[in-house]
């Protein structure tokens, strides 16, 4: 009976892959969630709700609490408006050089928003920002014009940066839209700009609304932006403030259960913008997107086209410009405070970094981190998406909630449950202070990325392809081998890169787990700048933009190659 | 009658930026009486769609002008362009374009909203929209929740709910299935009886084209072809375009010599046939596989043979060699013949072509591409 | 090439049965068409045939070859029956190249290399591909794709090739001439060919015998093209092949009458003799109904529509209304009567089948459903 016993290998390797998937999965992302709630709950043993309610009632947590949830709504709002209103001006006026505006509005998402923080608070801090100072000077005011650390201050950098979160969704929402929705209102007596309210908007309302949401819980858990701009003034929000927690308990396990406690309110301030978020999608979004393909007619700026223009420019210049030259010319001066001049500059802060301890190994560490953190997450986020898509075990749900998890909780509560699970808490295991540590962490956080782009892809192999082959011949693992795996290889390539790309500039996770030896890029560009060696920081930050821009052009490069068979 | 819609001189040029200059529309002049179902019929690329869409208002004329119930809309000379909604038409998608965030009610009531209409009466005449359309009891339902069939019907309801004097229909039937393309058919000729609008009908389904329309433009490559009533557009087609566009055709290269009629090549059997007065010494004779007899071989006519026999459902397909050429011949399945049988063939009053333009061809290739 | 036999085969999902003790016999070197309404079971049937999935009872021989025999537990693995497949969505492989997607199957049976480049030239040669061998599939049409889907069936010169609705999803044009050139591969090899449609038309054009499923999953006829136009077996076969009108006979003294709301004598040409068709329904063809002077039979004109190759007219017959079909060599030689007119009809070749139940009616509206496909399949 050959048939048989066929049937019974594929079951059985079926059946490895499925268990397999359940353990690594319970390793990587169960224990570190499940460590947190344990230790915010139970003390030695017991349950206890005294740290927690001690926790909540302390005032400088809920002031903490009342910044994150205020910043992170101002942002939400100001960036949903500023992501709409440019994605409806590249996207259907007639405004020139839409091309390479598209480009550079994209340029925020590529950097870490802590340079940006860095760079506005040269510029623009309330005591020795650059810009306060020459603006002072220059119209003879009594005091410094601008303030960057006040929460408005970390609004307006944070929107800079998450602002093309909504602008993506909805550009490509707009040009993908049947353009004789908008015609037919036209033709039904309606005026083009009747037509943008009543009908253009309301269409785009579910891709907004992903945006807007995708901001909203972003803010939420950021860390670096209020940590840089807020720290000095004692502006907190929940993410600085369980660092500063941990920090200054100089990672005592009481400062870590502390901020075990602080975890759990910031994950429910996240889960309840998550169940939002569900909410609000899953109450349908339009199938806009049918009939022949048709250009949209763009929408004549006429007169407004200028001033448009120059607004367009002016924003550009203000977000994504002002911040990368103002890292560059730091980074060139000679000591912090000198006036930005010619005589000022030299190349000796570039000396001084990498001549530093650490500095090179900093560079190392993330390079190894991303790169082995993108291969692991890049084959077990595959590996999750085949169980659930073409195994299709019972539990599967469990399987994708489980994966998609670390994800959406903020990266600083993930890296406790981190030290909390992997100190010497399980069978003795204590990797801390190790590179393997941060490694588990990375890989818990960034699997969802590579399970997403694998589960897409694999979707889209009809099952007709693995018939085709098994009817030519091919085994069940000769099929896999010769057409599955080869048909998804690009998208598990772009979920290397996917990981790869966030990972080398990561700080949130990393800041909590580094030790001596396995400082990240990140974490040490932060510290200098912590240490006040503020040139040097610059001077290695923008090592780190030109790392970043040098690979973000080979993944173009690569990705475009790619597209092109 | 009036005209309701009037062309004058319409060209549309457009510069791409493979092929130059591509003239889309070449000198338009046509004229839609009040009351008319008129059809804009030919090939993708032909004109038809860039021709409605200035009537629409969607895009301004190169050259000419447009006039819209005896008010001009667009005119290349006066500079002048009316927009859209000021024209004061009814236009309907193939996509459908109902509003997906929209009920059906305010669908339909969007145009009058528009105009401000009293709540009182908009909801009469939304109503009464409905009835018409067969969409009374679906007012809160959402568009996602119903067929394209219905979604259809919405986009007809909006349409006609302003009684706008002319009604544009660009490819409305193209996205349903055939059965409920028939009853929409009779819907639209229905609704037109009721309200009595003219329609310019657009769409590249000729049989649609002579089921609806009193009259139709086919055109080809930008040009119009011919203008007339379907029944003399099919049979009396002005070139062989024309006739190949409107049904299946078989054309069948001839030799005229002394007053006889050849199939090319092979010169051994006449076929019996009127021969027009100014016949080239090769020309094209144009017929139709369902308009040649096919009798027994006692019977006078092209002697032949059946050399393949294929049932279809509502006919049987003959294929029979006339000369070098392999002629199709369709039949009622009543009409029976064996693979190999002798028989005879006749033509009923053919067409006659001049030889075949190659060039045209190559050009309408490159247009496809286009 | 062999004869595939199905012998009662039977295969249920869920408790549901698709088929129930299903027997068809496919003789060596045929076309032959499956036909059905979708979700008649005529892609389960195949899919056991493939080795795609498992009957509960039944066998199933290709040739001397036992695929599956449910009592003896025989069960040959699909990539061990040597079938061809063209699938709906062509299934081509989006990642080879054509010559590397028609080599594969030869390359599973570890052939010799220069073998198998000479072999799957061939096969492209066979559907005119060879031009495109080192194309990708998203560098061709549907068309093409498809042909390089028959190629890779016919590359292992397999003993059946299956087509699972290999046209639907190519446009008009394409369709038919895919049809003319299976069939023309199919002079040349002689292979066997089951072809599985919901489309009688396109079956009709293509098969040497054509089996027909009924939406319960049995086979209601199996026969020539010829046989099941001009005798169909049942009502179900009669109105699957094209439209027809339907009116009830009832007996009126003696003799028949036709139901049309008032009852109009039958007249004596159209009776079928010894048979009993009192209650039956009498159906005829659209173009079956023609006109005719002197008939006893009248009707009024309620509607003339000009469709290009034929005129479509509704006529009022007592108070039903019935449609006509005419063709233009008929309105050359007969004339086309006006809206209104009143004008004589005669019936030819009148069948008589009983009412149909009404959960039947709903079996084929439901047959109408659409099937997804995935872009993606087809090597996009």
């Amino acid at each position: 009976m050959p048939a048989a016993k066929d049937n019974e290998r594929k079951l059985n390797m079926d059946g490895i892959l499925t268990v397999v998937c359940f353990i690594l999965l319970l390793i990587i992302v169960v224990i570190p969630i499940f460590m947190i709630i344990y230790n915010a709950f139970f003390f030695e043993g017991k349950f206890s709700l005294d740290l927690f309610t001690t926790q909540m009632t302390d005032s400088k947590n809920l002031s903490a609490m009342w910044n994150t949830v205020q910043i992170a709504i101002l942002t939400t709002i100001i960036g949903t408006i500023m992501g709409v209103f440019y994605a409806w001006l590249l996207g259907r006026s007639d405004i020139p050089a839409k091309g390479l505006m598209r480009a550079l509005f994209n340029i925020p998402y590529m950097f870490p928003p802590f340079l940006g923080a860095m760079a506005w608070d040269l510029l623009l801090n309330g005591r020795s920002g650059y810009l306060n100072k020459w603006l002072r000077t220059t119209f003879g005011l009594s005091q410094m014009p601008f303030n960057i650390n006040t929460i408005w201050g970390i609004v307006f950098v944070e929107v800079s940066y998450y602002f093309p979160f909504v602008f993506m969704q909805v550009v490509s929402a707009l040009e993908r839209m049947d353009p004789t929705l908008e015609e037919s209102a036209r033709i039904a007596g309606a005026k083009q700009g009747t037509v943008i309210w009543k009908i253009t908007l309301p269409l785009m309302k579910p891709s907004i609304s992903a945006g807007a949401l995708l901001i909203l819980t972003t803010s939420l858990a950021h860390f670096g932006v209020p940590s840089i701009l807020g720290y000095a003034q004692g502006i907190y929000t929940l993410p600085t403030r369980i660092y500063a927690v941990i920090y200054n308990s100089t990672g005592s396990f009481e400062g870590i259960r502390q901020g075990a406690a602080l975890s759990v309110m910031l994950v429910v301030v996240v889960a309840l913008a998550l169940i939002l978020q569900n909410k609000i999608l899953s109450s349908g979004s339009y199938d806009i997107i049918k009939g022949k393909s048709m250009r949209p007619t763009l929408i004549k700026l006429r007169g407004a086209k200028i001033p448009l223009l120059i607004l367009a420019i002016f924003t550009l210049v203000l977000i994504v410009l002002v911040p990368l030259v103002m890292i560059f010319l730091i980074s060139f001066i000679k000591a912090y405070g000198l006036p930005l001049k010619f005589e000022n500059f030299t190349f000796a802060q570039y000396q001084k970094v990498f001549n530093m301890n650490g500095t090179l190994d900093s560079i190392k560490n993330s390079l190894i981190l991303s790169i082995s953190a993108g291969i692991i997450s890049m084959f077990l986020g595959t590996l999750v998406a085949y169980v659930v898509q073409k195994i299709k075990p019972k539990g599967k749900e469990v399987l994708e909630v489980i994966s998609v998890l670390p994800y959406s909780i903020p990266g600083t509560v993930l890296s406790i449950g981190v030290i909390l699970a992997w100190s010497g808490a399980i069978f003795g295991i204590s990797l801390y202070n190790t590179l393997w540590i941060i490694l588990i962490a990375y890989i818990a956080r960034y699997l969802s990325f590579s399970m997403k782009t694998s589960s897409a892809a694999l979707l889209q192999v009809h099952s007709s392809l693995e018939e085709a082959a098994r009817v030519c011949g091919a085994s069940h693992t000769e099929s896999l081998s010769d057409i599955t795996l080869p048909l998804i290889r690009p998208a598990m390539v772009s979920g290397f890169f996917l990981i790869f790309l966030p990972a080398m500039r990561e700080v949130t996770t990393s800041i909590l787990l580094y030790g001596p030896k396995t400082m990240t890029l990140g974490v040490k560009i932060y510290s200098l700048r912590d240490a006040g060696m503020i040139p040097q920081a610059a001077a290695l930050a923008s090592v780190a933009i030109v790392i970043i821009i040098i690979l973000n052009t080979i993944v173009t490069e690569i990705t475009k190659e790619r597209k092109g068979v | 009658m009036a005209d309701q819609v009037i062309l004058r001189n319409v060209t549309k040029r457009f510069a791409t930026k493979t092929l130059g200059d591509i003239v889309a529309v070449d000198n338009f002049n046509l004229a839609v009486h009040e009351g008319e179902c008129f059809s804009f019929l030919g090939p993708s690329g032909c004109g038809k769609s860039t021709t409605l869409r200035m009537i629409a208002g969607f895009e301004d004329l190169t050259e000419g002008e447009i006039e819209l119930c005896g008010r001009l809309v667009s005119s290349s000379e006066k500079n002048l362009y009316v927009p859209p909604e000021e024209r004061g038409l009814g236009m309907v998608f193939q996509a459908f374009a109902v509003w997906p965030h929209m009920n059906v009610f305010e669908n339909v009531a969007f145009p009058l909203r528009i105009q401000k209409v009293s709540n009182a009466e908009v909801t009469e005449r939304v109503n009464k929209a409905l009835k018409h359309t067969s969409l009374t009891g679906l007012e809160t339902t959402y568009p996602s929740d119903l067929s394209g069939g219905q979604q259809q019907r919405i986009a007809l309801a909006r349409a006609i709910v302003t009684n706008p004097k002319v009604m544009l229909l660009d490819e409305p039937l193209s996205n349903l299935d055939p059965k409920l393309r028939e009853t929409m058919r009779f819907e639209i000729k229905e609704l037109q009886r009721e309200f009595g609008f003219t329609i310019i009908f657009v769409t590249h389904d000729q049989s649609e084209a002579m089921a609806i329309s009193d009259r139709m433009m086919v055109c080809d490559m930008g040009k119009i072809m011919q203008i007339d009533t379907p029944e003399n557009l099919y049979n009396k087609p002005v070139n062989r375009f024309v006739h190949n566009f409107l049904g299946e055709s078989t054309f069948i290269n001839v030799d005229v010599q002394g007053g006889k009629v050849y199939p090319k090549g092979d010169h051994t059997q006449a076929i019996s046939l009127d021969i027009p007065k100014d016949a080239a010494p090769e020309m094209v004779v144009a017929t139709r596989p369902n308009e040649i007899e096919l009798l027994p071989a006692t019977e006078d006519g092209f002697k032949s043979r059946i050399e393949k026999r294929i049932f279809l459902t509502d006919r049987t397909e003959y294929l029979v060699p006339v000369g070098e050429q392999m002629v199709k011949i369709q039949t009622p399945h009543r009409v029976r013949f064996a693979q190999g049988d002798a028989c005879s063939v006749r033509f009923v009053d053919p067409m006659w072509y001049p030889k075949d333009d190659e060039a045209a061809e190559k050009e309408r290739a490159k247009r496809q591409l286009f | 090439m062999a004869n595939v036999r199905f012998e009662n085969i039977t295969v249920g999902y869920g408790g549901h049965m698709v088929l129930k003790d299903f027997s068809l016999e496919v003789q060596s070197g045929q076309i032959v068409c499956l036909v059905g309404p979708s979700g008649c079971g005529k892609t389960t049937l195949v899919r056991a045939l493939l080795g795609l999935n498992k009957p509960e009872t039944g066998t199933i021989t290709v040739g001397d070859k036992v695929l599956f025999d449910a009592k003896k537990h025989i069960n040959v693995p699909a990539e061990k029956r040597n079938i061809g497949i063209v699938f709906q969505d062509y299934a081509v492989w989006p990642h080879m190249t054509v010559i590397e997607n028609v080599s594969y199957p030869l390359k599973k049976q570890r052939r010799p290399k220069d073998e198998i480049k000479q072999r799957a030239m061939h096969a492209l040669e066979q559907v005119r591909m060879t031009e495109y061998a080192n194309h990708l599939p998203s560098q061709l049409s549907g068309g093409q794709q498809q042909r390089v889907a028959i190629a890779r069936a016919l590359v292992t010169d397999s003993d059946v090739v299956v087509m699972d609705e290999p046209i639907t999803n190519l446009d008009a044009k394409l369709r038919e001439e895919m049809l003319l050139e299976i069939r023309m591969i199919q002079n040349r090899l002689g292979a066997t060919i089951l072809y599985i449609t919901h489309d009688q038309q396109s079956a009709l054009q293509l098969c040497d015998k054509m089996a027909i499923m009924q939406p319960d999953g049995s086979l209601c006829q199996f026969g020539s093209d010829e046989e099941i136009i001009l005798n169909p077996a049942n009502r179900f076969v009669f109105e699957f092949i094209g439209v027809s009108n339907f009116i009830p006979v009832v007996s009126m003294g003696g003799k028949y009458a036709l139901d049309c709301g008032e009852k109009l004598p039958l007249p004596a040409e159209l009776n079928p003799g010894n048979e009993n068709i009192a209650g039956k329904e009498l159906g005829v063809r659209l173009n079956d109904v023609v006109f005719d002077k002197q008939s006893p039979l009248r009707a009024k004109v309620s509607s003339r529509i000009f469709l290009g190759s034929e005129y479509n007219y509704f006529l009022r017959l007592g108070q039903k209304e019935i449609r006509v079909q005419q063709d233009m060599l008929a309105a050359r030689l007969y004339g086309t009567p006006e809206e209104g007119e009143e004008i004589g009809v005669t019936f030819l070749n009148p069948h008589y089948y009983d009412p149909k139940p009404p959960e039947q009616a709903a079996a084929v509206v439901e047959s109408g459903k659409k099937k997804k496909f995935s872009l993606f399949g087809k090597g996009a």
